[in-house]
């Protein structure tokens, strides 16, 4: 049974699938806990599997062997449905490629967790996302669709729309990848600012030593396995 | 909605793709619903102009016949309704019928004595009486002469020819037969005898409708062909009510029953003499709202010695004529909307796929699958809807302008089967609007169905690794 502190435990986490003819063992025994508000980075070399621990903390990918423990339950034991409340409730993401729903401004792609969790009234919606959107420096791109708008603005939007719903724990893959370090460290700054102010998990997975520097603790994986994890004092 | 929104403004964002779509389910409900009225017009024109000109809505014929009457029966002529005169006096009174015309269809000869030659042609017939005729059916067009007394004038006996007869006897025979010429009628009974029947042509007609059945069928009037063909029997109301009996029976053992038995004795003195007419079918025209299962029933109680067939049954081919192009035109229609199908799925399954990453996305976010199967759902039901509704509004004023013209006029051969000859008239009619509203709402869901499931199946971790 995990603390009531730790939001998920992964325990002797095993994942391997086949590529072509090959197979692949991505994760061989990993055991991990993540306790609210921490700030924690996964670091690693490309293939080092720090995608899929993250996969499996946000139950998009499911173990080939071991358990993953999340509010006292094990995954394997949860439906289908149970896990898309999870996803819609507990955790929310923040893709490498931003992923935001094309059609949809700027606006409305932070509204629609809300839309999908059915939240209360649309005088309480446009609260919560003008919030978010004052939050992110983005309230004169209200109405700018993605396609309109820079990387970093991108990102900006898809950290307001994993914030909004106010989740316990936002997973992000390699959430600067695909910025310039300038761009990349102010939206680090901006997620431990959230981090900071409304005790929110950020875990997120970096082979950028610089981005590194701004989590309080670091879990070292290599070939799919945890090699170290660090806290920082303070 | 959401849903909705993403939908709309996914569609619009793939204007191209969309538009080519849309002209399919526009067209395709355009062939619908042209097809559909198209169909239900041929069926309601070739009804009306069978029953009209050809039938009327109910034939009675004798109960003894082997064959449905049809309006070539001249080879083999029904057998003789014996009680004609009883039951167009019913028919008169019983008030489910507008008109009525007992009608004898047959063949004979005419011998044609002119310019001191003598030629005997051979000629088939409805023998009838005029006036019912006339009142009945409107087939007739006079070229010359009158149809005998129908309008009130005219000469009451005689033959009245078509103008392909009387064309095919000039070159055939080089006779040239006109209005007013003398002939001699001949039948040829059973036993071999000649019975010769001197009469006259009243009029060359040429026929308004069904020129391909009318054109070889020529008028005589109910007087010299009785007399031709000596229909006289005895008035059954003479005979003892045993052996009506077992003449209605019809059958060897009944009618050999008789024999020895003294009750049905018959007084040859007793019996009373009566000129048949020779009719051997009544086309009958039924009042509006009066069903044939009702004329039939009624009939039925009125224990008359005649069955009754429908007018499908009696015009035979072409009844069946309108029937197979509703067929053709129901499966062109199916085989369309299976294209359709296939083209939408296809649409959308491509478009699943190109936003796989998006599905993905929402999957993550939390978003059910009943979420992402809305989407494609009104994806699918605003495209044929908006084009649906496009196509039926096109038909509609299409069919309205044609309807307002003087029909469709389609080739000759054609239109002889299908109305007579006379142009199609479109029937501006909501049931063709309410089948394609049907079909493109079937069509909308089938094509859905599988790239649904093809989205439903897409996993939150297809949009991490979208990278």
């Amino acid at each position: 049974m995990a603390p009531a502190d730790t939001v998920i435990k992964l325990s002797e986490v095993r994942k391997e699938y086949m590529l072509g003819t090959t197979l692949v063992e991505a994760l061989r025994g990993v055991s991990l806990e993540v306790k609210r508000g921490e700030f924690l980075a996964v670091a690693g070399p490309s293939g080092s599997g720090k995608s899929t621990i993250l996969n499996m903390i946000g139950c998009i990918d499911t173990p080939t062997a071991g358990t993953i423990i999340i509010n006292g339950k094990e995954v394997e034991h949860l439906s289908d449905r149970d896990l898309t409340r999870y996803r819609r409730v507990t955790v929310s993401f923040i893709f490498q490629s931003f992923n935001l729903i094309p059609v949809l401004n700027v606006y409305e792609n932070i509204e629609l967790p809300l839309l999908l969790q059915k939240v209360g009234s649309q005088t309480e919606r446009h609260e919560r996302v003008m919030h978010f959107i004052n939050e992110v420096g983005l309230s004169d791109r209200i109405k700018n669709k993605p396609t309109e708008l820079s990387g970093g603005q991108r990102q900006r939007v898809a950290i307001a729309r994993a914030l909004v719903t106010r989740p316990v724990m936002v997973l992000a893959d390699e959430p600067t990848a695909n910025l310039d370090s300038a761009t990349g460290g102010k939206i680090l700054d901006l997620m431990q600012k959230i981090n900071a102010a409304e005790g929110t998990t950020f875990v997120f997975s970096t082979h950028d030593t610089h981005i590194m520097d701004h989590a309080q603790r670091i879990v070292h994986i290599l070939d799919g396995l945890i090699v170290s994890d660090e806290k920082k004092a303070g | 909605m959401v849903t909705l929104k993403i939908a709309l403004r996914s569609l619009l964002r793939r204007k191209v793709r969309m538009v080519l779509i849309g002209l399919l389910v526009f067209l395709g409900t355009m062939l619908i619903v042209m097809g559909e009225t198209f169909s239900l017009s041929t069926s309601f024109s070739s009804k009306k102009s069978i029953i009209d000109n050809f039938t009327g809505d109910v034939i009675l014929y004798s109960s003894k016949a082997k064959e449905k009457p049809t309006p070539f029966a001249f080879n083999s002529p029904l057998p003789v309704i014996g009680n004609s005169g009883h039951i167009e006096a019913w028919l008169d009174s019983n008030g489910l019928c507008v008109s009525h015309v007992a009608i004898a269809q047959n063949y004979g000869m005419m011998s044609i004595d002119k310019n001191g030659k003598k030629t005997d042609v051979p000629f088939i017939f409805y023998a009838v009486d005029p006036v019912k005729y006339y009142a009945t059916f409107k087939n007739v067009s006079m070229q010359s002469g009158t149809f005998y007394n129908s309008l009130g004038t005219g000469i009451q006996e005689g033959v009245v020819l078509s103008v392909l007869q009387q064309q095919t006897y000039k070159k055939n025979y080089a006779v040239d037969l006109n209005e007013g010429d003398a002939v001699t009628l001949l039948s040829i009974g059973d036993a071999g005898s000649v019975n010769a029947q001197p009469s006259r042509i009243v009029g060359i007609y040429k026929p308004k409708y069904y020129s391909n059945v009318f054109n070889y069928i020529n008028f005589l009037d109910i007087t010299s062909y009785s007399r031709l063909y000596n229909f006289t029997g005895v008035d059954s109301a003479s005979l003892p009510a045993s052996v009506n009996n077992a003449l209605a029976q019809q059958t060897d053992d009944d009618i050999f029953g008789l024999a020895g038995n003294t009750s049905s004795m018959v007084e040859t003195s007793s019996l009373v003499s009566k000129e048949l007419s020779g009719y051997t079918t009544i086309a009958v025209k039924l009042k509006e709202g009066v069903s044939g299962t009702l004329f039939r029933k009624r009939i039925a109680q009125m224990g008359f010695d005649v069955k009754c067939a429908t007018w499908e049954e009696s015009a035979g081919f072409f009844a069946y004529i309108g029937s197979l192009i509703s067929g053709v035109i129901y499966g062109a229609t199916i085989l369309i909307f299976i294209i359709v199908i296939f083209i939408l799925m296809n649409t959308l399954i491509i478009n699943v796929l190109e936003r796989t990453g998006e599905i993905g996305t929402l999957r993550a976010m939390g978003a059910e699958k009943g979420f992402v199967r809305l989407i494609f759902l009104w994806e699918s039901f605003l495209l044929n809807g908006i084009a649906s509704f496009a196509g039926m509004f096109a038909s509609f004023v299409l069919i309205a302008i044609i309807a307002a013209g003087k029909g469709v006029i389609l080739p000759d051969v054609v239109q002889q089967y299908l109305t007579g000859g006379a142009p199609l008239k479109l029937i501006l009619s909501i049931r063709p609007f309410a089948e394609a509203i049907g079909l493109v709402g079937l069509v909308s869901v089938l094509a859905t169905v599988y790239p649904v499931r093809v989205a439903t199946k897409i996993t939150p971790l297809k949009a991490m690794s979208d990278k």
